[in-house]
């Protein structure tokens, strides 16, 4: 079937079998390889993308269900954006394979308390990114990034 | 320009694709212990090719310190062993082709724990155990023929007898073992089990042929060890393999030695294209785990409070091939002697074969088991004694000039005050009430002997390149090494690149692991500008060893040119009632020696701290028959941001001392900090993880 | 293959009827799941992502919500925190915020997951399903939703269209004993509600379906110190525990008697003042 996804800003046009993941569409026909497989069952967020500013688990997205929705990946974030900025001068990412799922789970987080006027404490910030597995362990800089732009 | 990992702008090994290149995907064994009879592909697409095991034959077994692995398995000896590999040019229907392939077995008898495989009647996971010659293999091996012993380390100090070859149920013997002048002595058994490393990138490498040549583009933190067995596999000289390692989505030991490679280079030979095997996280849980381990300590001490003597014995369950196993029981047995002077110690090591999915190396590489029960029995000891725990480790903790249980001397030493630090951070009252607090300190061995090599260039623009075999998984290798040769050529450190090793440009390097690089590397470097700089300028090059090594049979010599120095504390609660164990706070204490990039130092220990939280609270491999059950990241739990709230650390340094390596140091000493808080609460644990069920399990008062 | 993306819910109750091997998409979470490890390989979808009807609520006399109504709409909706606590309470603990942006809760009732959180608490607080096919609508307590393991008593045919949640439920708890990592599926999970003097205890997470003992209930007195502890040890004594890498068979027996009785000294509180104010 024919896809028409909104990604990054861009209309983009594949054609697919509906069984198939935004995950695979994403790497597999489009090129962008920031958002990864790792655990297959839609549980670590190395596969996070976000659908109208909000995080999903792209690997378990069935392609046709991302219609309609803005999707942005971390290729869609720009270089100055302030919790890519925060994160490198915390140095928060060890491999970095978890970064960009942590980034834009961030980046919804922090839009979300702007617009309550609110900034998160670091149970709020872990509470929203304990779904993105870090085996590195950055967690305690990540938080420490994420507080920094959110204060 | 923010760091290329947060913006997804560099490639990981999973990323890569090359034109032409066909998938792979592996036929896997469903039994323990089987043998290969039938191979039924009549169901198989004709255009997807099929690899098996009596092709592969012919290359014959690798093993980095035992050769007792096949590219694929005639014999399968473990749940998960690859039987057949097939390929096609989409990785769809190389995964439904492998779901046709129809594989007959002979069932064999099987065993599953490292003390029954020693046993009488446990089957023989291996015939025979032939010692490898490669690198890997650089100390003695004693595999003891007609057993499941494929290695047994040993430590005996002057004057005390051998003993028997190798048992599971020892009958301890104080004269023996030197315990008689022993007035109180402590003996207790523990358990942690095996455990997975749970990269976040799984394994993944693309191979190919070239005039004659192998090309393998893999994650592995062992180019030349792997460059040399493929070469040994494929019969070319080393200088015909050529392993290409692009910074890694994290390894902690996973991506080491031989794993997808040597299938993958024998499918691309057949087909004479590329080919890219990359895993599931599913076949993760089958493909390397950590060593289970059964480790019994009896301490004797003096009653007021003096170490006498140590008898240590480690069961290490290496799982159906040996891999690094016979080194990762070499490094368990001599940890869980511990910091501390003693007159005796007599240690024995036994890696033990299983029918479980093969152990190797994994971050703490055998101290993690072994510190967890000697640290516990010191705190065994101080409630025995009444001897405040802290104060009982001062009174035996080594010093500068002491000698270690090898008979080396210690220098640099740093364990008091790596404890002390570690006390005070969870406010430790001495000889107080430190209900819920608890503490431990250790040792871990680096690499050695070891040899380091580096190549210096200048490339013009004030740019200068660092030709280094030092893989990046995450721990910021690459950088460390560029501010290490910036500091050292007076430049900036973006005027250093450091590219990813690749054995056809780098000089040889041991292997990344054992926290050794950028100590080694360092040095290297250092020789390394020496060398340009009384060279001309333009090109230096770097060669430093480690020297040492210990008497197989005695455990005698120099087990590390180095030591890795730790001290860890936690404060801990408990629900009696549920028997959750809530962590109030957790820090640990490692001695750094000179810290090059802070940053990334300490990323290492809060990596390795949260690591350590999981194998306290909650990782576990549970095995039925042979299975991995739960195979999965829902059903195998790694630290959540939500897990690790309370920790803290410390990087204790010296003016002028050299750089030691972070990388693991502050993974041992947590599990057994928290269980001895725990255990000041009315619980004796000694099994791992200290899941509620196990807490009430090991209540003292349990009915 | 087909991919089918009705737009109302008559037109997807027809699908339905006339494609009984395609399978039904909703928030697509455990579809996903299970395609994507292979276990379920569809020719012919039918998703209800268009179908705006499914995406309402409303809070009225009673809570109204559509099935395509995610778990983080649930947790963030100020109507839903004022009039129906332990709905929300439920919702937000699910799993992380991601996997709470993508399951519905027609989806978590239709999977019938052991461990799902929510449909304790649903039971617990009365709520019931409308289930819609082609031969008309049915109402279905939630509490006689699930009959076993990953199984409902829906009809092939049928559709979960709203949930509905009576009002007055404001003295609720929601226990989730965690065993792991503080992101693992529930070990023991108790859902418990007072209501015009009652209490109703759900026990999730330990059995093929979640288990409520009306009559245990019945027998509690907030004002006796041991009448919790006797019911908690009645629902541990009635249910036969599974066992899995949360903790054993035994483990769960001795938590559902803890769990159970907490729950119920949560609730005492609320009932002694709602005893002495005559209610």
């Amino acid at each position: 079937m024919n896809l028409l996804l909104q990604v990054n800003g861009a209309p983009v046009q594949v054609d697919v079998e509906p069984g198939v993941m935004l995950l695979e569409v994403l790497r597999d026909r489009l090129g962008l390889l920031g958002a990864r497989g790792a655990c297959g069952v839609g549980l670590c967020g190395t596969c996070t993308v976000l659908l109208d500013g909000e995080p999903i688990s792209s690997c378990i997205l069935l392609a046709p269900l991302a219609q309609s929705h803005t999707i942005t990946t971390i290729e869609g974030v720009p270089d100055d954006d302030p919790v890519v900025r925060a994160f490198d001068r915390h140095h928060a990412f060890q491999c970095g394979y978890c970064i960009p799922g942590m980034v834009l789970t961030a980046r919804s987080l922090l839009a979300e308390c702007a617009r309550a006027r609110r900034s998160p404490s670091r149970e709020q910030i872990a509470e929203s990114l304990g779904g993105n597995l870090c085996r590195c362990g950055c967690y305690v800089k990540i938080i420490d990034a994420v507080q920094e732009v959110g204060s | 320009m923010t760091d290329p990992r947060i913006r997804a702008s560099m490639r990981y090994p999973n990323d890569l694709t090359v034109p032409g290149m066909w998938h792979a995907r592996l036929v896997r064994s469903p039994y323990a212990a089987a043998r290969v009879v039938g191979i039924d592909t009549s169901l198989v697409p004709q255009d997807v090719v099929v690899l098996t095991p009596s092709e592969v034959e012919p290359l014959g077994g690798y093993g980095c310190q035992i050769s007792d692995q096949h590219v694929l398995a005639g014999v399968a000896r473990h749940v998960g062993d690859p039987v057949v590999a097939v390929a096609a040019a989409d990785e769809a229907t190389a995964r439904e082709a492998a779901g046709l392939v129809e594989v007959g077995y002979e069932e064999l008898s099987a065993v599953f724990d490292e003390r029954d495989a020693l046993r009488a009647g446990a089957p023989l996971v291996h015939d025979t155990h032939a010692v490898s010659d490669g690198d890997a293999a650089y100390f003695g091996l004693r595999p003891l023929e007609g057993t499941n012993v494929c290695h047994r380390f040993r430590i005996r100090t002057a004057g005390l007898p051998q003993g028997e070859p190798y048992t599971a149920d020892p009958e301890p013997d104080d004269h023996a073992d030197g315990f008689e002048a022993a007035q109180v002595i402590v003996d207790e058994t523990f358990r942690m089990p095996a455990a997975q490393h749970v990269a976040m990138e799984p394994h993944a490498c693309v191979a190919g042929w070239r005039d004659g040549r192998l090309e393998v583009t893999t994650g592995t933190q062992t180019p030349f060890n792997l460059r040399q067995d493929l070469a040994r596999l494929f019969g070319l000289p080393d200088t015909d393999v050529r392993v290409v390692c692009p910074p890694m989505g994290g390894s902690f030991g996973a991506k080491t030695f031989v794993r997808t490679e040597a299938i993958a280079a024998a499918v691309a030979r057949r087909l004479d294209r590329p080919v890219r095997l990359a895993l599931d996280r599913e076949e993760e849980f089958v493909t390397l785990t950590r060593h289970a381990a059964t480790v019994r300590v009896r301490l004797g001490a003096t009653r007021d409070g003096r170490f006498v003597a140590k008898r240590v014995w480690c069961w290490v369950n290496t799982g159906a091939y040996a891999d690094c196993g016979p080194g990762v029981a070499m490094k368990m047995g001599y940890a869980g002697v511990g910091p501390y002077r003693f007159d005796h110690v007599a240690v024995d090591s036994f890696c033990v074969y299983t029918n479980l999915p093969p152990a190797g190396a994994f971050r703490g590489y055998g101290a993690a088991q072994s510190v967890w029960a000697s640290e516990r029995v010191t705190d065994l000891m101080a409630a025995e004694l009444g001897i405040d725990p802290v104060e009982l480790r001062r009174r035996n903790l080594l010093v500068d000039g002491d000698r270690f249980c090898t008979g080396e001397t210690m220098h640099d030493v740093h364990f008091q005050e790596l404890l002390d630090d570690a006390a005070r951070a969870v406010d430790w009252r001495p000889g107080g009430d430190n209900r819920g607090k608890g503490v431990a300190v250790m040792l871990k061995g680096m690499q050695t002997p070891s040899r380091a090599e580096v190549d210096l260039r200048r490339v013009g623009d004030g740019r200068f390149e660092v030709l280094s075999g030092t893989a990046e998984m995450g721990q910021g290798a690459a950088q460390a090494i560029a501010r290490l040769a910036a500091d050292l050529l007076g430049v900036d450190a973006d005027q250093v690149e450091v590219p990813p090793p690749d054995t056809d440009r780098v000089p040889y390097d041991t292997r990344t692991t054992s926290s050794r690089s950028t100590h080694m590397m360092g040095r290297a470097l250092e020789a390394a500008v020496e060398d340009l700089k009384n060279g001309g300028g333009d090109y230096g090059h770097g060669r430093v060893v480690n020297e040492g090594g210990l008497d197989v049979d005695t455990g005698q010599g120099i087990a590390s040119s180095h030591w890795h120095q730790g001290a860890a504390a936690a404060a801990v609660e408990v629900d009696d009632e549920t028997g959750l164990l809530t962590l109030r706070s957790v820090h640990a204490a490692s001695y750094a020696g000179r810290v090059v990039d802070r940053a990334a130092a300490e990323l290492q220990q809060e990596g390795s701290m949260t690591m350590a939280i999981g194998t306290t609270l909650f990782e576990e491999l549970t095995f039925d028959q042979g299975h991995v059950v739960g195979p999965n990241l829902s059903d195998y739990n790694i630290p959540s941001a939500l897990d690790c709230a309370a920790v803290s650390q410390t990087l204790l340094e010296v003016e002028g001392a050299e750089v030691h390596g972070l990388g693991e140091t502050a993974l041992p000493p947590v599990p057994p900090a928290i269980g001895n808080a725990l255990a000041t609460l009315g619980y004796r644990p000694t099994e791992l993880p200290l899941t509620p069920e196990r807490v009430l399990g090991c209540a003292e008062d349990a009915s | 293959m087909t991919w089918m993306a009705p737009r109302t819910v008559a037109e997807a109750v027809r699908l339905k009827a006339e494609w009984p091997e395609a399978t039904l998409v909703a928030g697509g979470t455990f579809v996903g799941i299970l395609t994507r490890q292979g276990l379920l390989a569809s020719d012919d979808w039918i998703s209800l992502q268009d179908v705006r009807e499914l995406r309402e609520l409303s809070t009225g006399s009673e809570l109204a919500l559509g099935a395509m109504v995610t778990h983080r709409r649930i947790e963030l909706d100020p109507g839903v925190a004022a009039g129906w606590p332990g709905v929300r309470q439920v919702f937000a603990a699910v799993a992380s915020p991601r996997v709470r942006n993508a399951a519905t809760i027609g989806g978590v009732l239709g999977d019938a997951d052991y461990a799902s959180d929510p449909p304790a608490m649903l039971i617990a607080l009365d709520a019931w399903v409308e289930a819609l096919s082609v031969r008309g609508l049915r109402r279905v307590p939630v509490a006689d939703l699930i009959v076993g393991h990953y199984r409902t008593s829906l009809e092939e045919d049928e559709l979960i269209t709203r949930v509905l949640v009576p009002r007055g439920r404001h003295h609720v708890t929601f226990r989730k004993l965690r065993t792991r990592s503080r992101e693992d599926r529930p070990c023991v999970a108790v859902a418990a509600s007072l209501h015009e003097g009652r209490v109703s205890v759900v026990v999730g997470a330990v059995a093929e379906r979640p288990q409520r003992f009306p009559d245990l209930c019945a027998t509690w007195d907030p004002a006796d110190g041991a009448s919790a502890g006797e019911i908690a040890a009645g629902y541990a004594d009635r249910i036969d525990p599974i066992g899995d890498n949360r903790g054993s068979a035994a483990y769960r027996t001795g938590m559902i008697a803890v769990e159970v009785r907490r729950a119920l000294d949560t609730l005492a509180p609320a009932a002694l003042t709602a005893q002495a104010a005559g209610r």
